[in-house]
């Protein structure tokens, strides 16, 4: 009787484990149940995708900037995590028009995890086109058009370029942005592409002779996965044969942990030293990386390194000084990091619609 | 009414033979009191995203010196994947009431030519041990060098569970397997889930094998497919 107790004993703390495991997995929003053995999103779909609108639009990415524009600089933000405020978001796009930033990355996480914060993505990408287009697209006026065409420009591209005049909707805000995890969960990814399009992709800036390469890479699994790891082999990206100054890296998710107390997981082993190689073989002047809502900048084998912090007003209820970073890359090539605050604090439910917003109950 | 019964009362009796033979367990890891060599030999083999399909093989020996401490070495050599390591354990094996406990510490290196690095982990655990199942927890310093760089992780929680069909004194036997490390790896966390088996011929001879998907990501990262790979060996005792 003694050993039937003792064995029911054991079994009932296991399974007391097990349920309460299960219970802790299922609770939250943010971690997939299933999701811990193994994801119902694959890397592979999103990467093919991608690579069928880069196929396509590839060419039209590309920046051909102006003779008078000798150094120019760039925002980068990660992990925001909107839920009903899209505010950090629209402040980090407004911070980068006044400050004639040329465009705007995103580590990924954008939204979190629920398709009704995806609209309010969709409110901060909305606003920023709407600013965005006002400071720097013109009526395209020469002897061949004219405003009733209905062609715009952007004042700093270079008329030889391919994406030089676009009528006016479809100028949008330059923000690049890579899938984080929270943007894949509970089908983020069918959101994400229809506002985004792309998570692998790639684009160079042109600035008199020199080119700098943008390179985004998608980890939101964890990994590059089979199809993305042949496509970047078989140098399916199309600025392999430029004469390329810098190289800038962005993904999710991160190589190096700067705290011991976050359980997110970083690549498998022969992946991890697969990308230090291949950034070493890119000559990366910086590789940005996100999802552990954490600074770390290091150089490792001529890389330097930046994980940045997330830019989430849980995280960082009052802001901070050091939330995005500026990268001004100058005439001579060399880079400048610098950081950059956000400072807003997120509104209330009866704010948000007093402003228009469209807030759901949690 | 009646099945019901019959139901619970076999569940009941399940239980019960489940435990005495719990009770009898001795102990798989353990000295035997008789063979105090160990060596087992295996090949591997399976699909990994990034270096295609692989194949490799493994060697350890063990040596008990008594039914407390015991020492471990092994060889890894993983040819597709250009990956050559090899680690020495110290173990420390004692009883806490009905539970088996294993204290060991561990030295792995790694040599990842493909992609010229190389990797030292440090390793300290504790196996909790019962007929039927083990955990393990510990914590890992992994350290990698890559030209002239090198970088050491902050710990890492390494955590491993493992359930068996029949106890561990039976002759044959099948397990599940979850944790974030193999036996020449350890991952953040990355968690690797299988099943595994053996079939004991008699004392001194032993085969073993084991399925294990090592995905990329976890928690929330939807986990990813990475690695698959399948592993066969054999187990000889000696004096």
């Amino acid at each position: 009787m003694e050993i039937i107790m003792k064995t029911s004993y054991t079994y009932i703390l296991f399974t007391a484990t097990l349920l309460a495991a299960s219970g802790l997995f299922s609770s939250c929003e943010k971690v997939s149940p299933q999701g811990v053995l193994l994801g119902n999103t694959s890397v592979d779909d999103r990467v093919k995708q991608s690579m069928l609108f880069y196929t396509y639009h590839g060419d039209d990415m590309d920046w051909y900037l102006v003779d008078s524009i000798e150094e120019y600089s760039f925002l980068v933000g990660s992990d925001s995590h909107i839920t009903f405020d899209p505010g950090r978001l629209s402040e980090m796009m407004q911070t980068g028009i006044e400050n004639d930033d040329l465009f705007y990355c995103h580590l990924g996480d954008l939204a979190d995890t629920k398709p009704e914060y995806y609209y309010n993505t969709q409110v901060a990408i909305y606003n920023g086109t709407r600013d965005w287009r006002f400071k720097y697209i013109k009526p395209l006026i020469d002897e061949y058009h004219t405003p009733e065409d209905g062609m715009y420009y952007d004042k700093r591209i270079i008329p030889t370029s391919r994406n030089y005049a676009k009528s006016w909707e479809r100028w949008t805000v330059p923000f690049y942005p890579v899938a984080g995890n929270h943007d894949i969960t509970h089908n983020g990814w069918s959101l994400f592409c229809q506002q985004f399009h792309t998570s692998f992709y790639e684009f160079t800036v042109k600035v008199g002779d020199s080119y700098d390469r943008f390179i985004f890479l998608d980890s939101a699994n964890g990994t590059l996965g089979d199809f993305q790891i042949d496509a970047i082999e078989d140098k399916a990206l199309q600025n392999d044969d430029k004469p390329i100054r810098n190289t800038f890296t962005f993904t999710h998710t991160n190589i190096f942990r700067p705290t011991m107390n976050e359980f997110a997981s970083t690549y498998c082993r022969e992946e991890l030293y697969y990308l230090l190689n291949k950034l070493e073989e890119w000559d990366t002047t910086i590789a940005f990386w996100g999802h552990v809502h954490a600074w770390d900048d290091r150089m490792f084998n001529g890389v330097r390194h930046i994980t940045m912090r997330s830019m989430n007003f849980v995280d960082h209820p009052n802001g901070g000084d050091n939330l995005l970073v500026r990268v001004t890359v100058k005439k001579d090539g060399t880079c400048e990091v610098s950081p950059v605050g956000l400072y807003s604090k997120e509104r209330s439910k009866t704010e948000l619609e007093s402003l228009g917003y469209y807030v759901t109950t949690k | 009414m009646k099945s019901l019964q019959r139901i619970l009362l076999s569940l009941l009796l399940m239980s019960a033979t489940c435990t005495a033979l719990a009770q009898y367990y001795s102990g798989e890891h353990t000295y035997d009191g008789e063979n105090q060599n160990e060596a087992s030999a295996s090949v591997t083999t399976g699909k990994n995203i990034i270096t295609g399909p692989c194949i490799g093989n493994t060697v350890h020996y063990k040596h008990y010196f008594n039914d407390h401490w015991s020492v471990d070495g092994g060889l890894n050599a993983q040819y597709t994947k250009q990956l050559y390591g090899f680690k020495a354990k110290g173990e420390y094996h004692f009883k806490v009431k009905s539970f088996h406990m294993f204290a060991s510490a561990e030295l792995l290196y790694n040599r990842y030519f493909k992609y010229k690095t190389n990797e030292i982990d440090g390793n300290i655990s504790i196996r909790f041990e019962r007929g039927y199942w083990d955990i393990t927890l510990g914590e890992t310093l992994i350290n990698y060098t890559i030209g002239e760089s090198g970088y050491t992780e902050l710990p890492t929680l390494t955590f491993g569970a493992h359930a068996s069909l029949r106890p561990r004194t039976n002759n044959w036997n099948v397990g599940l397997l979850f944790r974030n490390y193999d036996d020449f790896y350890y991952e953040n966390w990355n968690i690797n889930w299988g099943l595994d088996f053996y079939y004991r011929f008699n004392p001194r001879w032993k085969m073993f094998g084991e399925f294990n998907i090592r995905p990329a990501g976890s928690m929330s990262q939807l986990a990813s497919k990475y690695e698959t790979t399948g592993k066969v060996g054999v187990i000889y005792r000696w004096k």
